[in-house]
C-alpha cells in the first residue's frame, strides 16, 4: 500500500505538468511572457524541469524489471500455496483423530483406577473382616488363657477399625455371621473392661505394683485413658498418703533436742514433696511411652489433689504444735499498742520465722518443678497442636499451680510470716537502738551495724523463701524501718546540737565550773559531770554523723548485694513476668533511702560549722581587725619577725580541727573542712573590707593569705583555690603601685585571668589603700 | 543503648485531660501550669524518666485487677480470679512531649492477704479507692482502705481517687443515685470521684488519663523545686536567670514565625 501512494503526487503533478502546465510555469504564464529575458529565464527553467522529468522517468524505467521478475516468482508460487492448504487440512484432520484416540484411552485408566481402588477397599475390608473374625477368636482364646495384653491387643485392633467399613459388612450378605462375631467382641471388650478393672483394683489392694503397672499398660489398648491415668494416680496416691502419715508419725515422735527439731516441719514437707518427685520422675516414662506425650498434667492433677490433702494435714499440725496463730494474734496486739507489759519477745519468733520461710521455699521448689514437668510434656504433645490449644493448656496449668490448696495455704501462712518478721526486726531494731554503745577509737557506735545486720538478716529470710511478693514486701518494711523509725532516732540525736565550747563557753564553763565547785564544797564532793557530760554530747554528735553516713553507704552496699541475690533467685526460674519489675521498684525505693541519710548528713554538718566552728573561727578572723595594715618598712619587718596575726590563727584552726579529725570519718571530715574553709573566705573577706592599707600592708596582706591558703591546702583533699579566688584577687589590687596598674590586668589584658569582683567591688577594694586618690580610682574606666 | 518502641497513640496526653464531675475533684484546671509546660518544653532530656507508683485498693470483688486490666490489656475476663498479694503493671505514656511510667500496684483485697499488701503501700504518689456501685456497702470500706493506705505515706504527698466500677450493672436512677453519696465520701475524703465500667470501657482510658496527668504534673513541679533549691546552693542567682532569659526568647520567635507560616 504504501509503495502504491507514495510515488502518487508527483505521478499527479507530472501530469498535470503536462496537460494545465502544472509545472513551475502555467501556459498563461508563458503566454504572458514579452520580456525576452523572462522568457529565457522560463525557457531556462522548463529546461530544468524536463531534465529532472527525464531523470525520474529513466529510474523508473530501471525498477520496471525487478518488478516484472518479482511478479513472475509470484506467479509461480500460486500452485504451492494450494498444496499447503490441503496439508493443513490434513494435519487437523489427524490431530482430533488423536485426540479422540486419547481421551478414549484415558477415559478406560481411570476407569480401571477406580476399579483397583475399590478392589483395594475390598481387599482392605475382607482383611478387616478377617481381622474381626480373627480379633474374636484371639480375645475369646486370649481371655480363656488368662493373656490380657493379648486380649487387649485384640480389642485395640479391633477398636482401630474403621467403624463403616464394619456397619458396610454387616450389610453384606454374611452380615448375619460378622454380627454375631461383632456382639461377640463387644461382649469381649466389655468383659475386658470389668476384668481389668478388677483385676487392678485387687492388685492396688495388694500393692502388688508388677501387676498395678501391668493393667496400668491395658488401660489405654482399650480407649480408657483418663480412667487408667485416675486409678494409677489413685494408686499412686495411696503411697504418698501411706509414706506422708509414716513422717507426720515420725514427727510426732522426734524428740526436742533434735537437731532438725526446729524445721521439722519443714522437713516433714520436703519429704512429702521429693516422694511427689520421685513418683513422677519414676512413672512419667510408663505414662509417656504407653498414653503417648502430654497425659503427665492429668497425672499430676489427680497427685496434686493427694500433696494438698497431705500438705494441709502437716500445716495443721504445724500451726497446732508451734501456736502459729496465737503467736501472730500476739504480735498484732503487741503492734497495736505500745504498752510493753505483755509485748511478744521477738528473739522467740525466729526460729518459727525460719521454718516458715522454708516451708514456702521447699513448695516454691516443688511447684516449679511440677511446672516444669508438666510445661515440657505438653511442648511434647502439643507440637502440632494448634495455638488456641496451647493457650488452653496453659491456662490449665496456671489454674492449678494458682488454685491449688498448697499455693493458697503457704500463702496464707507468708501473709502471716510478714506480719510478724516486721514485728520482729522493728523490736529488734529497737533493741539495738537501746543498747547502742560506743567504744573510744571507733568512728561508730554498735547499733548501726547492728541494725543494718538485723535488716540483713529479715530481708534474707523472706529471700530465703523464695517467694518474690513476700520479699518486696519486706524490703518495702524495711524500707519504712530506715527510713521513718531509725532515720527518727539518728535525728533526734543530732537535734540534741553540738554543744559549744571554749571562749564564749569557757567563760560559761569556768562560771559553772566556780559554781559546781562551790557548791560541791558547800557539799563536800566535787562533782564534774558538768564538763564530762559536755563532752559526751560532743562526742556523740560526731558519733551520729558517723552514723548517718555509714547508714547511707550501707543502705546502698544492701541494695546492690539484693539485686544479685535476685537476678540469682530470678534466673532459677522463680517469680511472675513481673517480678523484677516489682524488684526494681521497691530497690529504687531503698536506694531513695540513702539519699535521704545524706541529706541528714549535710544537715548534720552545717548544724556543727555553724554552733561549733563558725562561733570560734569567726573571733579569730575578727582579730584581723586590730592588726593594722597601714604601716611602714618598720613595722613591716617587725610583722616579719613577730606575726602579728595569721600564725596564730592556723594554729587555732589546727588545734579545733584535731578534735574533729580524730572523731569524724575521713569522708565527713573532708566536707566539715570544705564547709570550713568556705567560711574563713566569706569571714575575711568581711573584714578586709573594714581595713585599711597601705602598699606595705596589701604586702603583708598578700603574705598572710598565702600562708593561710598553703596551710588550708594541706588540710582538705578538695582543691581550694576556687573559694579564695576572690580574696587573692583583692590581694592582688592591694598590691597594686598605682591605681591605673589595675588596667594592666583588667578587661583585654586580664589573659587567663577572670575577674570574680565586680568593677564596682574593684573601687571598693582599690579604695582601701589610703595612698589611693579617690579622684583616680572615679576616674578608672573598667 | 537498647532502642524502646514508641509509646502507643493512645497513651499520649497533650491537652489536660478533664475531671468526671466538678462536684468532686481535685483540681478545675483545664490546661497543664505554664511553668510545666515551658520546663517539658525545653529540657526534654534533662528531665529524667518520671514513674509514680499508684496503689489501687477495695473490698475484694469490686473489680480493681479488672479496671487494671480493661486499661493495661484491653481484656475483661468474666470469672472472677482472686489477687493474691499484689500484682503489678507499669503503663508508658507520653505527656506533652516527655516519657512518663505509671507504676499500678494492684493489692489483694482479701482479708488474709492485708498483711502482704499493705506492705505496698509506702511511696504512693495516686491512692485509688475502688468500690461497687452495685454495693453499697463497699463504699462504706472505702474510709478504711484509704486509712490504712494514708498510713504508710507522707501526710499530703498523694492524691487520692475515689473509683465506683461495674457501672453497667446499676440503672441510671441507681447510678446517680449512689453517686451522690460517692461524692460526699469524696469530698470527705478530699478525693476526686470517678465512675467506671470495666466491663464496656466506659471512663477507664480517660480516668486514669487523668491520673497520669495530675501525677505527671506534681512530679515535674517537684523537680523543679528541688532543682531550683539545689541550684542556688551552687551556682548563683545570676546564671539561671540568665538561662532563662535565653529560653524564652526562642519561644517568642517560634510563635511569631509560626504565625506567618
Amino acid at each position: 500500500m504504501a509503495a502504491a501512494t507514495a510515488p502518487g503526487p508527483r505521478a499527479l503533478g507530472e501530469e498535470g505538468g503536462g496537460s494545465t502546465a502544472a509545472s513551475a510555469l502555467s501556459m498563461e504564464q508563458i503566454q504572458s511572457l514579452t520580456d525576452l529575458a523572462d522568457l529565457e529565464a522560463a525557457y531556462s527553467r522548463l529546461c530544468e524541469e524536463e531534465k529532472v522529468v527525464q531523470e525520474e522517468l529513466d529510474t523508473l524505467l530501471e525498477q520496471q524489471s525487478t518488478i516484472e521478475n518479482k511478479m513472475v516468482a509470484l506467479h509461480r508460487m500460486g500452485p504451492n500455496l494450494q498444496l499447503i492448504e490441503g496439508d493443513a487440512q490434513q494435519l487437523a484432520g489427524m490431530i482430533t483423530f488423536t485426540c479422540n484416540l486419547a481421551e478414549n484411552v484415558s477415559s478406560k485408566v481411570r476407569q480401571l483406577d477406580l476399579a483397583k481402588n475399590r478392589l483395594y477397599q475390598a481387599i482392605q475390608r475382607a482383611d478387616d473382616i478377617l481381622d474381626l473374625k480373627f480379633c474374636m477368636d484371639g480375645v475369646q482364646t486370649a481371655l480363656r488363657n488368662e493373656d490380657y495384653e493379648q486380649a487387649a491387643a485384640h480389642i485395640h485392633r479391633y477398636l482401630s477399625l474403621d467403624k463403616s467399613v464394619i456397619e458396610l459388612s454387616r450389610q453384606g450378605k454374611e452380615g448375619g455371621i460378622i454380627d454375631a462375631n461383632l456382639k461377640l467382641l463387644q461382649e469381649a471388650e466389655q468383659r475386658l473392661k470389668t476384668i481389668v478393672t478388677e483385676k487392678f483394683d485387687a492388685a492396688m489392694k495388694q500393692g502388688d505394683l508388677p501387676q498395678v503397672e501391668r493393667f496400668f499398660k491395658i488401660f489405654p489398648l482399650l480407649g480408657l485413658h483418663e480412667e487408667g491415668l485416675s486409678k494409677f494416680s489413685e494408686y499412686l496416691c495411696k503411697q504418698v498418703a501411706n509414706k506422708a502419715e509414716e513422717n507426720l508419725q515420725l514427727v510426732m515422735g522426734t524428740d526436742l533436742s533434735d537437731r532438725r527439731a526446729a524445721v521439722i516441719f519443714a522437713d516433714t514437707l520436703t519429704l512429702l514433696f521429693e516422694g511427689i518427685a520421685r513418683v513422677v520422675e519414676t512413672h512419667q516414662p510408663i505414662v509417656e511411652t504407653y498414653y503417648g506425650p502430654g497425659r503427665l498434667y492429668t497425672l499430676i492433677k489427680h497427685l496434686q489433689v493427694e500433696c494438698d490433702q497431705q500438705v494441709e494435714k502437716v500445716v495443721d499440725k504445724f500451726i497446732k504444735e508451734r501456736d502459729y496463730h496465737r503467736q501472730f494474734q500476739q504480735v498484732q496486739n503487741s503492734m497495736m499498742r505500745s504498752s510493753s507489759a505483755e509485748k511478744i519477745e521477738p528473739r522467740e519468733l525466729d526460729p518459727i520465722l525460719t521454718e516458715v520461710t522454708l516451708m514456702n521455699a521447699r513448695s516454691e521448689l516443688y511447684l516449679r518443678f511440677i511446672k516444669r514437668r508438666i510445661i515440657s510434656d505438653f511442648e511434647v504433645g502439643d507440637s502440632m497442636a494448634s495455638e488456641e490449644v496451647k493457650q488452653e493448656h496453659q491456662i490449665y496449668l496456671d489454674k492449678l499451680l494458682n488454685n491449688c490448696l498448697l499455693s493458697r495455704t503457704m500463702q496464707e501462712l507468708i501473709g502471716y510470716y510478714i506480719t510478724m518478721e516486721e514485728y520482729f526486726m522493728r523490736e529488734t531494731v529497737n533493741k539495738a537502738v537501746a543498747m547502742d554503745s560506743y567504744e573510744k577509737g571507733q568512728l561508730t557506735s554498735s547499733m548501726v551495724d547492728d541494725v543494718f545486720y538485723i535488716v540483713k538478716k529479715c530481708i534474707g529470710r523472706a529471700l530465703s523463701s523464695s517467694s518474690i511478693d513476700c520479699l518486696c514486701a519486706m524490703i518495702n518494711h524495711s524500707t519504712t524501718e530506715l527510713e521513718s523509725d531509725f532515720r527518727e532516732v539518728l535525728y533526734n540525736k543530732l537535734k540534741q546540737g553540738f554543744p559549744a565550747t571554749t571562749f564564749q563557753d569557757f567563760q560559761r564553763g569556768v562560771t559553772s565550773a566556780v559554781n559546781i565547785m562551790h557548791s560541791s564544797l558547800q557539799q563536800g564532793k566535787f562533782d564534774t559531770k558538768g564538763i564530762e557530760s559536755t563532752d559526751e554530747a560532743k562526742q556523740s554528735f560526731l558519733v551520729t554523723l558517723n552514723n548517718v553516713e555509714v547508714c547511707s553507704e550501707n543502705i546502698m552496699t544492701l541494695k546492690k548485694t539484693l539485686e544479685s541475690d535476685c537476678s540469682k533467685l530470678l534466673s532459677q526460674g522463680f517469680g511472675g513476668e513481673q517480678a523484677q519489675a516489682k524488684i526494681d521498684s521497691c530497690l529504687a525505693d531503698m536506694a531513695a533511702v540513702s539519699n535521704k541519710f545524706r541529706d541528714l548528713l549535710q544537715e548534720g554538718l552545717n548544724e556543727l560549722n555553724s554552733t561549733a566552728i563558725k562561733p570560734q573561727v569567726k573571733p579569730w578572723i575578727n582579730l584581723f581587725l586590730s592588726v593594722s595594715h597601714n604601716i611602714e618598712e618598720e613595722e613591716f619587718s617587725d610583722y616579719e619577725a613577730n606575726d602579728p596575726w595569721v600564725q596564730q590563727f592556723i594554729v587555732n584552726l589546727e588545734q579545733q580541727m584535731t578534735e574533729f579529725k580524730a572523731g569524724l570519718s575521713p569522708v565527713i571530715y573532708d566536707t566539715l573542712t570544705g564547709l570550713m574553709t568556705s567560711l574563713i573566705a566569706i569571714e575575711l573577706e568581711k573584714v578586709l573590707l573594714k581595713s585599711t592599707f597601705s602598699r606595705l600592708g596589701g604586702l603583708q596582706f598578700d603574705k598572710e593569705l598565702r600562708s593561710l591558703i598553703a596551710y588550708l591546702t594541706t588540710v582538705t583533699t578538695w582543691t581550694i583555690r576556687d573559694k579564695f579566688a576572690r580574696l587573692s584577687q583583692m590581694a592582688t589590687i592591694l598590691n597594686l603601685e598605682r591605681v591605673t596598674e589595675i588596667l594592666d590586668y583588667w578587661g583585654p589584658n586580664s589573659g587567663p585571668l577572670t575577674w570574680r569582683l565586680t568593677p564596682a567591688e574593684v573601687r571598693q577594694v582599690l579604695a582601701l589603700r589610703i595612698d589611693f586618690r579617690s579622684e583616680d580610682i572615679k576616674r578608672l574606666r573598667l | 543503648m537498647h532502642l524502646v518502641p514508641p509509646v502507643s497513640r493512645d497513651r499520649i496526653i497533650s491537652q489536660f485531660p478533664k475531671w468526671y464531675t466538678p462536684e468532686a475533684c481535685l483540681q478545675f484546671k483545664e490546661h497543664f501550669h505554664a511553668q510545666v509546660r515551658t520546663a517539658c518544653q525545653w529540657s526534654t532530656g534533662t528531665l529524667g524518666l518520671k514513674i509514680s507508683k499508684v496503689v489501687v485498693v477495695g473490698d475484694l470483688y469490686v473489680g480493681k485487677t479488672s479496671l487494671i486490666n480493661r486499661f493495661c490489656k484491653d481484656n475483661f475476663d468474666r470469672d472472677y480470679k482472686a489477687t493474691i498479694g499484689v500484682d503489678f503493671e507499669i503503663e508508658r505514656f507520653e505527656i506533652i512531649g516527655v516519657p512518663y511510667n505509671l507504676q499500678i500496684w494492684d493489692t489483694a483485697g482479701q482479708e488474709k492477704f492485708k498483711c502482704i499488701a499493705s506492705a505496698y503501700y509506702r511511696g504512693a504518689e495516686v491512692i485509688i479507692t475502688v468500690f461497687d456501685l452495685a454495693d453499697i456497702r463497699t463504699l462504706d470500706h472505702t474510709k478504711q482502705w484509704l486509712e490504712d493506705a494514708l498510713k504508710e505515706n507522707e501526710p499530703d504527698s498523694s492524691f487520692v481517687f475515689l473509683v465506683g466500677t461495674k457501672k453497667d450493672l446499676v440503672s441510671d436512677a441507681v447510678c446517680e443515685r449512689t453517686e451522690l453519696d460517692a461524692i460526699r465520701f469524696a469530698n470527705e475524703m478530699q478525693a476526686e470521684y470517678w465512675s467506671v465500667s470495666a466491663k464496656t470501657g466506659e471512663n477507664v482510658k480517660q480516668f486514669f488519663s487523668r491520673v497520669a496527668a495530675l501525677a505527671f504534673e506534681q512530679s515535674v513541679i517537684k523537680e523543679l523545686e528541688n532543682s531550683a533549691g539545689h541550684m542556688a546552693q551552687i551556682g548563683t542567682g545570676n546564671l539561671i536567670k540568665l538561662e532563662k532569659n535565653v529560653m524564652e526568647i526562642p519561644e517568642g520567635n517560634t510563635q511569631i514565625s509560626l504565625g506567618c507560616c
